[in-house]
């Protein structure tokens, strides 16, 4: 009995291992791509056109639409986890969903730290109740409740279920706030989504850099958290184990 | 001026804290698990 539970230790071990490695080598990658990235990012920015109206606050605008792509991004990945994880009962895409609302979360909260500066230099107010605003509000709530739900639970398959339901319930906000400017015919304080062409002459490379490394370093960010998850769920694991070996002796 | 400092100063801060914090936590509990084998 004991070589058995001995047996599926080690083969969980070896599995682990195999994984864990993977995910690393995934990651490192990216680490370079991020650091070739950031400093050419930090370049074109500096050299970027100063707009002839809003000054050069406007060079807010190469962090906080890529901060709202990532924010975007890490709760699709949310969803497409607990899509995964409702299909396979695999621990490992729940673990991706955690990692993706976590690093979500954390862009969403710098793209609404972002946003009201960027206000409060071009309105002269921190904050308006309009749509865009209103909704990016809801949705940080709504993943931010996701990652209490985790936090607040002892976890276990239930707690994983529910929150994949949850997080692919969620993504329904992501096309609601992206759209709600033109469900509004433009009558909103927020401006218009960036369209071709919509951006003025020289500002294009800048911005196209921007989205990269901020991609890079979500990227990054999110296989990381997955790495930690992926640990914390092993020790968790390990922790059970030596409790039951103990019971048994 | 100010404020697009502000506004890349806590972006970068913030990013550069949370990577410290995963990668500290990362080798943290893979150090422990390598201990309990």
């Amino acid at each position: 009995m004991q070589a058995t539970a001995q047996e599926a230790g080690s083969r969980r071990a070896r599995a682990a291992a195999g994984l864990e490695t993977g995910l690393a080598r995934i990651r490192r990658p990216f680490g370079w791509l991020l650091l070739a990235l950031v400093a050419s990012y930090a370049w074109l920015v500096v050299g970027a056109p100063i707009d002839s109206v809003q000054g050069v606050i406007q060079k807010i605008l190469y962090v906080h639409p890529p901060l709202a792509y990532g924010a975007y991004l890490g709760f699709v990945l949310t969803a497409v986890g607990g899509v995964l994880y409702l299909r396979s009962n695999r621990e490992i895409y729940d673990q991706l969903a955690v990692a993706g609302a976590e690093v979500g979360v954390v862009f969403c909260t710098l793209m609404m730290v972002t946003g009201p500066i960027w206000a409060k230099g071009t309105w002269g107010h921190w904050w308006s109740w309009d749509p865009r605003l209103t909704l990016t509000l809801l949705l940080w709530f709504v993943y931010l409740s996701y990652l209490l739900l985790r936090g607040f639970t002892e976890g276990g398959a239930r707690t994983a279920r529910f929150a994949s339901v949850y997080g692919i319930v969620g993504t329904l906000l992501i096309p609601l706030n992206y759209f709600v400017i033109d469900l509004f015919q433009g009558r909103t304080m927020h401006p218009a989504n960036l369209a071709r062409g919509s951006l003025g002459s020289g500002m294009g490379m800048p911005f196209l850099v921007a989205n990269l490394t901020l991609f890079a370093a979500f990227v990054y960010l999110v296989l990381l958290r997955w790495e930690v998850e992926f640990w914390r769920a092993r020790s968790l694991e390990d922790d059970a184990l030596e409790a039951e070996e103990f019971g048994a002796r | 001026m100010m404020y697009l400092i502000a506004a890349y100063g806590i972006t970068i801060g913030t990013l550069a804290f949370y990577l410290s914090v995963l990668l500290r936590e990362r080798r943290r509990l893979s150090r422990d698990a390598r201990r309990s084998g």
